[in-house]
């Protein structure tokens, strides 16, 4: 900091006036200006006011908040990101020049989210670069991109939720090649089914996905298999009136049209 | 100050930072950890300030919300974790108070809310601050040395963001005078605030 002696002090004189509040908007933000160009003489200053002023609470007869309000914050936080750390210039009154940045440390998910960010470029770069024939074809493939992105966005979207929790799928039969995964964003309740194995279903049949919940199924979803070795992905919300402890899930065949309960032969299971 | 309340604060203010740094990784634990120390001294701070009930209850919930999505604000000229808190609710408590009372005008004089426990909120209390525990009890000896008028003065322009002109002429006093008693008083304040340095 190259300023002059008796402007330092001048700039250490607005200390008391900045944390009380009462400097005028055009000397604030000169002030402000004044911080951020990293005076450490005026930083230390008022660091040791805000230090002061924070004891005059301590003399306050002390009250406990609203029982509630614990809840509505924490409630609030799990609804709202922590602000990621930035990498632009901050402003003056939010940051003085040696701020202390913690580099936040990501979770395993995020990583596996940003990965399959990637490769979803990938896919579709391979998918876009292979489209060919008549215009229909190609405005076809488009349309199945477009929905191959929107579910990868949902799929994305509820991988890389702060709280996730998930259900392994098993085949019922001994030696069963069937297997699949049930992830769920325990905020949102939305959810993402994978499934490999299953045969095509037969005609007028399909496969029906049930959340075990309080011993009783209640059906989530209907879907079938294309026969290719990559199965599927399929996304998903708990309906509203079904959150809560669920138990497990099962996948049986049931009717095109779908069944109240399930009344078909089960292939795939997995408790929580 | 004696010495295991020192540590007992220099404790608490690493713990301070460990759960600022928990926050910046999401962590809501250390969100909630943080409200069970602070919401204590907080709330009726704010209740000080706004003068009323809702708005402190509001003004808080504001300054967590704040420090769970914008805890990389965090500078060091704000001073400690806990400073930075006091100062944040301040400046979010003064905002509203004055809000509400710029509305207040504009309706009537009329029908305004009483501030809220003034009278009391000033009497020191028996409670203590888990976190500052024993700390708080030697600030309130070491604030005694404030007169009666450095400690009034310190609050009405603290609490209620009174100008030294405003105090000088509301409590008819020179403005030389409110001018050298409350540098005296934010002085006494930060002998108390950095007698553990020595």
């Amino acid at each position: 900091m190259t300023t002059k002696p008796e402007e330092r002090h001048a700039q250490l004189e607005l200390c008391i006036p900045y944390v009380f509040g009462r400097l005028n908007p055009g000397n604030r933000k000169q002030f402000e200006a004044h911080l951020s160009s990293g005076c450490e003489q005026c930083i230390r200053e008022l660091s040791g006011l805000y230090e002061a002023t924070a004891l005059l609470p301590l003399l306050l007869r002390q009250e406990a908040p609203p029982s509630g309000l614990r809840q509505r914050i924490l409630s609030r936080a799990s609804s709202r990101k922590t602000e990621p750390q930035r990498s632009e210039r901050p402003s003056a009154q939010r940051e003085g020049p040696v701020t202390p940045t913690i580099r936040p440390e990501r979770p395993w998910y995020r990583y596996a989210a940003a990965v399959m960010g990637v490769l979803l470029v990938i896919a579709l770069a391979i998918f876009v670069y292979e489209l060919a024939g008549t215009a229909a074809n190609q405005e076809k493939k488009i349309t199945e991109l477009q929905s191959k992105l929107q579910l990868n966005d949902q799929a994305l979207a509820v991988l890389g939720a702060r709280k996730l929790e998930y259900v392994p799928l098993a085949g019922v039969e001994p030696g069963s090649v069937f297997h699949g995964k049930i992830l769920w964003d325990s905020s949102s309740w939305n959810a993402v089914l994978q499934i490999t194995g299953l045969p095509a279903a037969a005609d007028g049949k399909c496969y029906q996905l049930w959340m075990l919940k309080e011993k009783k199924y209640i059906a989530l979803t209907q879907f079938d298999m294309d026969n290719t070795q990559a199965g599927i992905l399929k996304t998903l919300t708990i309906p509203e009136g079904e959150k809560g402890a669920i138990e497990g899930f099962t996948v049986t065949l049931e009717p095109k049209s779908g069944s109240a309960e399930p009344s078909g032969s089960i292939f795939l299971r997995g408790a929580k | 100050m004696q010495r295991n309340v020192l540590a007992q604060r220099q404790q608490t203010d690493r713990e301070d930072a460990d759960l600022l740094k928990r926050i910046q990784r999401s962590d809501q634990r250390a969100l909630g950890s943080l409200y069970d120390r602070y919401a204590g001294v907080l709330y009726p701070f704010t209740l000080r300030v706004t003068g009323s009930h809702d708005a402190a209850e509001e003004v808080l919930h504001d300054v967590l919300v704040h420090v769970w999505e914008k805890s990389s604000t965090y500078a060091p000229q704000h001073g400690s974790v806990y400073a930075w808190l006091v100062a944040l609710s301040r400046a979010k408590a003064v905002e509203k108070m004055r809000a509400a009372n710029q509305k207040r005008k504009q309706e009537s004089e009329s029908g305004g809310q009483r501030p809220a426990s003034t009278a009391d909120a000033k009497q020191p209390g028996t409670e203590t601050i888990v976190a500052l525990k024993g700390y708080t009890e030697e600030v309130r000896n070491s604030l005694k040395s404030l007169s009666k008028l450095e400690l009034r003065l310190l609050e009405l322009s603290y609490y209620e963001g009174q100008s030294q002109s405003d105090l000088a002429r509301m409590l008819r006093i020179p403005l030389g005078t409110i001018k050298a008693k409350m540098r005296r008083g934010i002085q006494k304040l930060r002998q108390t605030s950095t007698e553990e340095a020595k």
